[in-house]
């Protein structure tokens, strides 16, 4: 059993004891001298044109430094479809014109001044209705994006179901779900000459650094992007307008720009998990071997792309790769609306995938008389992987999102998760009867793969510094899940010295290298791995320049906490500053391109809750909940639990409270609000026990793997399987709401008469 | 914000005639929580906030043999915790403490939570000109109304979103208005106003009046009282439906009773062929499912809202149940 | 030229962490903006503005607030604690440590408003039960759910309070 210094250990969080005294900076903290105020003008209309726009009265009105419309912005992309501002408008609250004034309440002042024509045009607001043939369309070329839906196939499920001896198709529907980080979005911009300095919520400052630079038409060393502490995102705070506009702003008006959303603003501009609606058909043998699954998603990606295509993706791989078969197809219609944008909200489409998934597997197992624990266990892909053939060449890195056979996992903890999971919440024991007549108890299980593994390219630095001390610099940006400290426990257990010893900064893109965003719970494998091997790099450099000061040779050394020391005497010593004076700084640098040839990298999970409906109020209480997870070695066990508690109180708002509501008649949203978007509070936290999975992956550094974004995953299906099994009610559409809830009971009973 | 001035009274005399002069672009402020809010969101223009902070006596609580007199400054949080409301009018403390959260009920006071204005996601959007703001459109009627009324409503379908308005009209309250010269009196079921009667108010203030008491009887000792509340999260919501009963019990027998319920109805809601089915019966015999069927009788669901049929009846029943097997 | 519609100021007094300060405000300004842009606290965080997330949470003589929905001109004479008062990065109070051991953050933007909220429950009940803790801070949202550590944090500084 290996011991380890840091690894496993619950170092305390770095960043916390600045955010504890209120001393840590978020974007909206940064003050500078002679800083402006901006504020946006959005659309009040779905779809329409905009004829012209009159800022003579804003522009004129004393403190006003600044203003930008459409016709006057420059003419680069923030996205392929998203100019920086555009004349015609997609949804209400999209980006029509913006202003700087030397306060918040004049910026307001001007923006009510600012005259705008429209002409209205034909709008849709859902996803279903959109992809008809005679819907409005928001897009030249049509609303469903790329014309076709991504249409991915293993095997043949004609075949499969030909196979089956009984066949069972379901549909089911999620909402629109705001990330509703608590931080508004901001961006504060400054320009030197030709020199932008960005300081902003981000998840990616080299991908921010990037996207300004291609929209402004500005050379990517002139643009400095500084992550601040981030208020969280969720993946949500991907790029909008935002950085752009601030951008101009500034650069209108010779002085600093800050822009800080308001929290409606953050809700309707900002981006939310995508709304679908997904049917499952799946073909099953009467000893319930599954033989085919055919899921086909409808998802709205709203009015602008942003990350759909990766959603959509994301969202057939449970039905293509969750349970062992060689059949399987996954349709995804991915199409605009006039409504808000989706973007990457944890797991992105995993969620909405896996509660179709996993609801009917629920209802086969019922119909089979099967346990449906017992069904799981029966079909969940195994260690192996799929059955088929593999297709991506022998010398090639595997996708952690294969749809192919033929390819192992590199470690698959599910069953043991099924097995401990299911013992945590005593499975085969019925919930005790509550007292009260009207409450009913039940139990109910999800399980649930995720990629993780290969994010982007990602570059670790690690320093020697002048006054002996170690550094680690990486670009990567902690969204407040715990990287900060990750990373340098990784470090430091490489370098075989202290956690504490390991210095870091991070999220600067100046004087940070290259990372990919802080995205698809990548962070772990991609950086990590990076400065495991910056780590090593450092440590045989630093034992090869000791090797002459001490008269020996480099394998009789090892690093201490306080230098290096000779193995077997011990006495002959150095310390770091000692070696710094006499051999200088030493930096080394390593860069990786994550990814696996021979496995495939992915972190699996199951979930059970036990549940208290009340059928004369439609509430549903969780009494307790068991998170079993996969995510290989577990590097910092308080922040794991962090983590994993967090996305499932998270997501027990996706289940049972919270969706962004769109008036078909004006595509107003109507809740954008904390108190309207029912997000859950310190009350609806339930018990909750985590369980982690005795696996050690081969390829992860020091055998983890992803846990960033899995814990979303179990929640809808095992709490809307519980309710089943407490009430014999089925709900396909979330969340599952009082009202949802007492309308269905209510239903079932007049079936029932 | 749009510009306002902010001005500190301290009489009552100067709160009123200020209020007068400035009208109607004046509004009181006590704690604030809901009226800065309306301001924020650009639905409510106002040139003077005349505050009613100042005002002497209006932070006081006194409780007497004849019953219980409360200042209509005083905060959501005293009245909740307060210790001579929670032991004699239960009904009370519970309503004051199911409001928001402690940073709101530490601050909005018993006058605020009954003058403010409702939570309509269409009367609080500025992007919908609603009935409510003059407009010629009730938004609710025929979609999107899931948190509206399904009793008392006509052409507006706001529900009145004060939880302490029900409990005290359960408990017979007396609202206390004054302004410059006078104050006049009222059953707190007087002070509510029906869309049908001001469609641009929820109550009968005037101009340069305000809330400055409310007074409640001393309930006789088999008396008891309670405030339930059903919410789509566990904390901070709204009522989607609430009920307040109180119960004088003498010798197994209810002898007085009244139910009134929140979260259902544009004002306040009595539902007297209840009460007067409760007087009289023997706590035994009641049929607190029956009672709750009498409840909605004659609620009218939109859309959206027939759950708050059944919910609202289950909530009576249990109230009911819950005060019979004290 | 457009006219700036007329806005009226006052000279205060504002008490913030035992400090009187002598101001200049705007009747609009609230109690969040004075701390945050004038006296540049930003501890207290502006979440939604509307006293719907606790984010900007101060204790005022005592009581937790939502500084967005109060104004400034409502607070003169009164005394408002941050979390500025309580203990910096080199020296974080019991209350503090207790959520640094326990993990009782993530991105932290909620974190100074529960740390406000809990600074009052403890001054008030030295030894509050897992039901009063909820109650005591069910108006600070955290978005990230940390929820089961910031519980563990508030019983844990209540025991080393205690010992």
């Amino acid at each position: 059993m290996t011991t380890f210094k840091t690894i496993g250990k619950s170092e305390p969080r770095r960043d916390l004891p600045e955010k504890l005294t209120g001393e840590a900076k978020y974007t909206a903290d940064v003050q500078l001298p002679g800083m402006l105020f901006g504020k946006i003008l959005r659309s009040p209309h779905p779809h329409a044109r905009i004829l012209s726009i009159n800022v003579d009265a804003a522009g004129s009105l004393p403190g006003v430094r600044a203003v930008v419309t459409p016709f006057d912005a420059p003419k680069g992309q923030v996205a392929p479809d998203m100019p920086i501002l555009d004349t015609e408008a997609r949804y209400v609250g999209d980006e029509v014109a913006a202003v700087a004034a030397d306060d918040e309440d004049l910026a307001e002042a001007a923006l009510s001044l600012i005259e705008v024509k429209y002409e209205q045009l034909p709008f849709v607001t859902d996803a279903v209705e959109a992809i008809k043939p005679d819907a409005p369309q928001t897009r030249p070329g049509g609303n469903l994006v790329g014309g076709k839906p991504l249409t991915l196939i293993r095997g043949s499920v004609e075949e499969g179901f030909a196979q089956a001896d009984r066949i069972f198709e379901e549909t089911y529907s999620t909402p629109a779900q705001a990330g509703a980080a608590l931080e508004p979005r901001a961006a504060v911009a400054s320009w030197d000459g030709d020199n932008l300095t960005v300081w902003k919520s981000t998840r990616g400052v080299h991908a921010d650094q990037l996207a300004l630079s291609l929209a402004l038409d500005v050379p990517r060393g002139n643009i400095r992007v500084m992550g601040q502490n981030m208020g969280a995102g969720y993946g949500t705070k991907d790029e909008t307008r935002l950085g752009a506009i601030t951008a101009v702003l500034a650069q209108r008006a010779g002085r600093p720009v800050k822009i800080e959303l308001t929290r409606q603003e953050e809700f309707v501009a900002g981006r939310h998990r995508h709304g679908t609606t997904t049917t499952v058909r799946m073909g099953v043998k009467n000893d319930g071997t599954v033989t085919a699954v055919h899921a086909t998603t409808i998802m709205d990606t709203g009015a602008y792309l942003s990350s759909g295509p990766g959603v959509i993706r994301r969202a057939g791989q449970g039905a293509l790769y969750l349970y062992r078969c060689a059949n399987v197809q996954y349709d995804g219609y991915l199409t605009y609306t006039n409504t808000p944008s989706g973007g990457s909200y944890r797991a992105l489409g995993a969620p909405q995938g896996h509660f179709a998934l996993e609801s009917l597997a629920d209802t086969i197992s019922e119909a089979l008389g099967i346990d449906p624990l017992e069904f799981r266990l029966k079909n969940h892909v195994g260690l192996e992987g799929q059955p088929g053939e593999r297709v991506t060449p022998a010398n090639e890195v595997l996708d952690t999102q294969p749809v192919e056979g033929g390819v192992p996992f590199s470690s698959n903890g599910l069953r043991e998760c099924l097995q401990r999971g299911s013992e945590a919440i005593d499975w085969g024991q019925p919930s005790e009867r509550p007292e009260s007549g009207n409450l009913r108890r039940g139990k109910g299980m999800g399980m649930f793969i995720y990629r993780g593994g290969a994010g982007g390219r990602s570059i670790a630095r690690m320093r020697l510094e002048s006054d002996g001390s170690l550094r680690l610099l990486t670009g990567l940006m902690d969204v407040g899940e715990g990287s900060l400290t990750v990373m340098p426990q990784i470090a430091a257990e490489e370098l075989g010295v202290g956690y504490g010893q390991v210095l870091v900064t991070f999220g600067d893109s100046e004087t940070t290298p290259e990372a990919p965003l802080t995205a698809g719970s990548t962070a772990t494998f991609s950086t990590g791995t990076a400065t495991k091997e910056a780590a090593r790099q450092l440590k045989a450099r630093i034992i090869e320049v000791v090797a002459p000061l001490l008269d020996t040779e480099p394998s009789n050394l090892q690093i201490t906490d306080d230098g290096v020391e000779h193995i077997q005497y011990p006495e002959r010593s150095v310390s770091f500053a000692q070696i710094a004076e006499s051999a200088g700084e030493i930096e080394v640098e390593a860069a990786i391109s994550p990814g696996s040839r021979d496995h495939v990298i992915n972190s699996f999970g199951a979930h059970f809750a036990e549940v208290e409906v009340d059928t004369d109020t439609g509430q549903v209480r969780v009494l307790r909940y068991i998170a079993a997870h996969d995510s290989g070695r577990i590097l910092n066990p308080k922040l794991a639990i962090n983590q994993v508690e967090g996305g499932v109180s998270q997501m027990l708002g996706f289940t049972l409270s919270e969706q962004m509501l769109t008036d078909p008649r004006n595509g107003v949203t109507l809740n954008a609000s904390f108190l309207e978007h029912k997000s859950p509070t310190l009350q609806d936290f339930p018990k909750m026990q985590v369980l982690f999975a005795d696996v050690v992956d081969p390829v992860g550094p020091f055998g983890a793997k992803a846990l960033g974004e899995p814990p979303s995953i179990g929640v809808a299906p095992a709490v809307a399987n519980a309710i089943y099994n407490a009430i014999g009610v089925r709900i396909r559409d979330l969340p599952l709401t009082p009202d949802r809830v007492l309308n269905e009971i209510e239903a079932q009973r007049g079936d029932s008469q | 914000m749009k510009p306002f001035k902010f001005e500190q009274a301290t009489t009552a005399v100067q709160a009123s005639q200020t209020h007068v002069d400035a009208a109607p672009n004046a509004r009181f402020i006590a704690g604030g929580t809901d009226i800065l809010g309306e301001i924020k969101e650009g639905i409510l223009e106002v040139n003077i906030l005349v505050s009613l902070a100042g005002l002497s006596g209006a932070s006081e609580i006194i409780s007497s043999d004849v019953g219980l007199e409360i200042g209509a400054l005083v905060t959501l949080a005293r009245i909740a915790s307060d210790q001579s409301i929670v032991e004699t009018y239960p009904a009370l403390a519970q309503a004051a403490e199911s409001v928001a959260t402690p940073q709101i009920r530490n601050v909005g006071t018993l006058g605020g939570n009954l003058c403010q204005r409702p939570r309509c996601w269409y009367y609080r959007s500025p992007l919908f000109d609603c009935l409510k703001k003059g407009g010629v459109t009730c938004f609710a009627s025929d979609e999107g109304n899931k948190y509206h009324a399904i009793l008392g409503a006509e052409n507006c379908h706001i529900v009145h979103p004060s939880d302490v308005a029900v409990a005290l009209l359960a408990l017979d309250a007396t609202v206390v208005v004054s302004n410059a010269s006078s104050d006049r009196q009222m059953p707190i079921g007087d002070f509510f106003v029906s869309p049908n009667v001001n469609m641009l108010a929820e109550n009968v203030l005037e101009p340069g009046e305000f809330v400055s008491k409310v007074k409640i009887p001393k309930p006789s000792s088999g008396t008891r009282s309670v405030y339930l509340k059903a919410k789509e999260r566990q904390a901070y919501d709204f009522a989607l439906s609430s009920v307040a009963v109180s119960l004088e019990m003498r010798d197994e027998t209810i002898t007085q009773a009244h139910v009134a319920l929140g979260g259902v109805a544009p004002v306040p809601y009595s539902v007297p062929q209840v009460d007067s089915e409760l007087t009289g019966q023997k706590i035994r015999e009641v049929d607190v499912q029956a009672i709750g069927q009498l409840a909605v009788k004659d609620a009218q669901p939109l859309s959206d809202n027939s759950y708050k049929v059944r919910l609202t009846a289950s909530m009576v029943a249990r109230a009911v149940s819950r005060l019979i097997s004290e | 030229m457009a006219q700036l519609p007329i806005s009226y100021s006052a000279s205060i007094t504002l008490n913030v962490n035992g400090t009187d300060h002598q101001i200049e405000v705007d009747h609009r300004w609230t109690l969040l903006r004075v701390l945050r842009d004038v006296l540049g606290l930003t501890g207290a965080k502006r979440g939604c503005d509307r006293g719907e997330c606790g984010a900007c949470t101060v204790l005022v003589d005592g009581d937790p607030v939502c500084s967005c929905s109060m104004l400034a001109l409502q607070v003169g004479g009164r005394q408002v604690r941050t979390v500025e008062g309580l203990g910096d990065a080199n020296s974080l109070n019991v209350l503090q440590e207790a959520f640094l051991a326990e993990d009782g953050g993530q991105c932290g933007f909620c974190t100074p408003g529960f740390i406000m909220s809990a600074t009052a429950l403890l001054e008030s009940n030295t030894d509050p039960t897992e039901d009063e803790i909820k109650a005591a801070l069910v108006g600070n949202i955290c978005r990230c759910n940390a929820y089961g550590r910031i519980i563990e944090s508030v019983k844990a500084a209540a025991k080393s309070e205690a010992s």
